[in-house]
C-alpha cells in the first residue's frame, strides 16, 4: 500500500446521511486524487464530522456512494477499511489501554507485522514516546491528539481522514504535524481529508477546500483557485466569510 | 402513574401479608436501632450530596449568575437535602398503604415515626458535622494492573488488549472506596454472633458475586464503546469477537466455578452449588455473546 497511486485515492458520490429522521448531508459529491489535501470548512453543525463518520464507516449513510482507491466502503468494506487511516476524537480513545495496546491494536487490524520506523521517529519528534506506557485517561488532551493522528497512520494508509485533529496541540507539534502530513501525502501519493476550523491550513498546505453548509457542499476552491487566492495574497476569512454570507 | 404504583404496593402487601406483619413487628421492636441507621444513612448520605453539588456547583454555568442570598441559600437546602426529602416520602407512602392494607396501624405508626424521625435527625446532623472534602475520582487506570514493559520494547500488532480491557474496566470501577462502602452494609446484615469463617465466606460470596456482575456490565460496556473506536479499521467482526470473548469467558466461567466452591463451603450441596455455578457461567457467557454480536454488527449507528 506504499506504493505511489495516481487514480481517485477518494470518492463520494451523491452522499446522503442523517439521524433518524432527521437528515444532515444531501447530494454530497467529492473527489480526492492522489497527492491531494482537502479541507473541509464550515460553521459549527453544518455537517462536517459526519461525512467524516460516512467516510470511516461510522454511520451508515442513507444514500450514495463512497469509495477508496476503488473499493466500495458498502460492498466490500474491509478492503476499503485497510487504505484508510482515520484519527478519531481523543474522547473516543480507550481510556484503560496504555499507548503502545492502542499502537498494537491497530497495527494487528490492518495486519502490519510493526509499526513502521517512520511512525516511531514522528513519535519521537512529536515527544510523544515518552507517554508510551501511559494509560490513555491519564494523558493530557494535547497529548491524546497525538495519539489519534499517530494511529491514523498506522499501515501507512492511502486515504488519512482527520478532524480537527490539530485542537489541542502545541504550536511547534502543529507545525510538525502539518509538514510531516504534507510530506507524507507528497512522497506516497495519498490523500488527505480534513475538517478544521483553521484557516492557516487553508492558506499553507491545502490543495483544495470545500464549504460545508446546512449539510450541502455551498463552495469548493479547487487547486487553481487555492494558489490564485495564494498568490494575490487574498484575506481567507474574508473569502470564507463571503462563501458563507453568500449562501 | 403514581397511583398506579401505590395499587401495585398495596397488591404486594395484601398477597405478602403473613410474611410481612412479622418484618413491621420486628422493626417496631428494635425501633432505636432503625432511627439510629436511619439518621446515620441519612447523615452520610446528604454530607456527601452537599459535598459533590457545592463543587459541581462551582464549576457550572450558573455559577456567576447573581442570585439573592436568601434564595441560594433555600435552593441550596433543597438540592442538598433530596436524598432526606425522598426518603421521607418513600417512607410516607410505603407506611399510608401499608396502614390501609394490613391490621397493624400502631405499629406501622410506630416503625413510620422512627424511620422518618431517624431521617430527620440524620439531616441535621450532616449540617453540624464538617462537610466532607469534594470528591475528586481518580482516573479508572490508578487501580488497573499494568504490567511493566521496557519502553525500547518493539511494538508488536496484537488484539490481546481487547480482551484485558473489560477486566482493567473491572478493575476501574471496583476503586478500594466502592469495595469498602459496599461491603459495610454486608457486615451489618450479619447477625450478632456469627462465626469469624462464615462471615469470611459470606464476604468472599457477595465478592465474587459482585466481580461476576461487574465483570458482565463492563464486557457490555466496552464492546459498545470499542466499536466506536474500532469501527473505521478493517479488522473483522470474528477477530474482534474472539479477542473480546475468549478472556472475558474465561473470567465469566472462573468466577462461577469460585461461587459454586464458596456456596459448597457454606454447607450448600454440592449438586445445588454446581448447579449455581453452571448456571451463572452459561448465562453470563450467553448474555455477554448476544451482546457483543449485537455490538459489533457491520453498520453500527453513533
Amino acid at each position: 500500500m506504499g506504493q505511489a497511486v495516481s487514480g481517485s485515492i477518494l470518492e463520494i458520490r451523491g452522499l446522503r446521511a442523517g439521524y433518524g429522521r432527521r437528515t444532515v448531508l444531501e447530494n454530497i459529491s467529492i473527489t480526492l486524487a492522489a497527492r491531494d489535501w482537502f479541507v473541509l470548512l464550515g460553521p459549527n453543525g453544518c455537517g462536517k464530522s459526519t461525512l467524516l463518520d460516512c467516510v470511516v464507516s461510522r454511520l451508515l449513510p442513507s444514500g450514495g456512494e463512497i469509495l477508496i482507491d476503488g473499493f466500495s466502503l458498502r460492498k466490500d468494506p474491509h478492503e476499503a477499511k485497510r487504505r484508510l487511516g482515520y484519527a478519531c476524537a481523543p474522547d473516543v480513545l480507550p481510556a484503560l489501554l496504555t499507548a503502545r495496546q492502542c499502537l498494537e491494536v491497530h497495527a494487528a487490524s490492518k495486519e502490519q507485522s510493526g509499526v513502521g520506523a517512520d511512525l516511531l521517529a514522528l513519535a519521537e519528534e512529536l515527544q510523544f514516546t515518552p507517554y508510551l506506557e501511559s494509560f490513555v485517561d491519564t494523558l493530557s488532551l494535547g497529548t491524546r491528539q497525538k495519539l489519534a493522528v499517530l494511529l491514523a497512520l498506522v499501515g501507512d494508509p492511502l486515504l488519512i481522514v482527520l478532524d480537527e485533529a490539530f485542537n489541542g496541540l502545541d504550536p511547534a507539534s502543529a507545525l510538525i504535524l502539518k509538514r510531516h502530513l504534507r510530506t507524507r501525502i507528497e512522497t506516497r501519493g495519498g490523500a488527505l481529508l480534513l475538517a478544521t476550523h483553521s484557516l492557516d491550513i487553508v492558506e499553507h498546505y491545502a490543495d483544495s477546500a470545500g464549504v460545508l453548509i446546512d449539510g450541502k457542499l455551498r463552495q469548493v476552491w479547487p487547486k487553481s483557485e487555492l494558489q490564485r487566492l495564494r498568490a494575490e495574497q487574498a484575506d481567507f476569512e474574508a473569502a470564507l466569510a463571503a462563501a458563507i454570507v453568500g449562501t | 402513574m403514581a397511583l398506579l404504583i401505590c395499587g401495585a404496593i398495596a397488591a404486594l402487601f395484601r398477597a405478602e401479608g403473613d410474611a410481612i406483619a412479622p418484618v413491621i413487628d420486628a422493626l417496631r421492636r428494635h425501633g432505636l436501632l432503625c432511627l439510629g441507621l436511619a439518621a446515620v444513612a441519612t447523615a452520610i448520605l446528604v454530607a456527601r450530596r452537599r459535598s459533590l453539588e457545592r463543587a459541581r456547583f462551582a464549576r457550572s454555568w450558573l455559577a456567576a449568575v447573581p442570585i439573592r442570598p436568601a434564595a441560594s441559600r433555600g435552593e441550596a437546602l433543597l438540592i442538598e437535602t433530596a436524598p432526606a426529602s425522598a426518603a421521607l416520602v418513600v417512607v410516607a407512602i410505603l407506611s399510608l398503604v401499608a396502614a390501609l392494607v394490613l391490621a397493624q396501624r400502631a405499629d406501622i405508626f410506630a416503625v413510620w415515626a422512627n424511620l422518618s424521625g431517624g431521617v430527620l435527625m440524620g439531616a441535621i446532623v450532616s449540617y453540624l458535622v464538617p462537610p466532607p472534602k469534594p470528591v475528586e475520582l481518580p482516573p479508572g487506570s490508578r487501580y488497573v494492573p499494568h504490567r511493566k514493559v521496557r519502553s525500547a520494547a518493539p511494538i508488536r500488532p496484537s488484539l490481546a488488549a481487547l480482551g484485558r480491557w473489560p477486566i482493567l474496566q473491572l478493575f476501574a470501577w471496583a476503586q478500594p472506596k466502592a469495595v469498602a462502602r459496599a461491603t459495610i452494609p454486608i457486615l451489618v446484615m450479619m447477625p450478632l454472633g456469627t462465626m469469624a469463617d462464615t462471615a469470611m465466606v459470606v464476604i468472599a460470596l457477595f465478592a465474587v458475586a459482585g466481580a461476576l456482575l461487574l465483570s458482565w456490565s463492563a464486557a457490555l460496556s466496552v464492546s459498545r464503546v470499542a466499536m466506536r473506536w474500532l469501527a473505521p479499521l478493517p479488522v473483522r467482526a470474528g477477530a474482534i469477537i474472539h479477542a473480546f470473548l475468549l478472556p472475558s469467558c474465561a473470567f465469566i466461567v472462573g468466577s462461577s466455578a469460585m461461587a459454586a466452591l464458596l456456596l459448597a463451603a457454606f454447607n450448600v450441596s454440592l449438586r445445588s452449588a454446581v448447579e449455581v455455578g453452571a448456571g451463572a457461567a452459561l448465562l453470563g457467557c450467553l448474555l455477554f455473546a448476544a451482546a457483543l454480536l449485537w455490538n459489533v454488527r457491520p453498520w453500527g449507528r453513533r
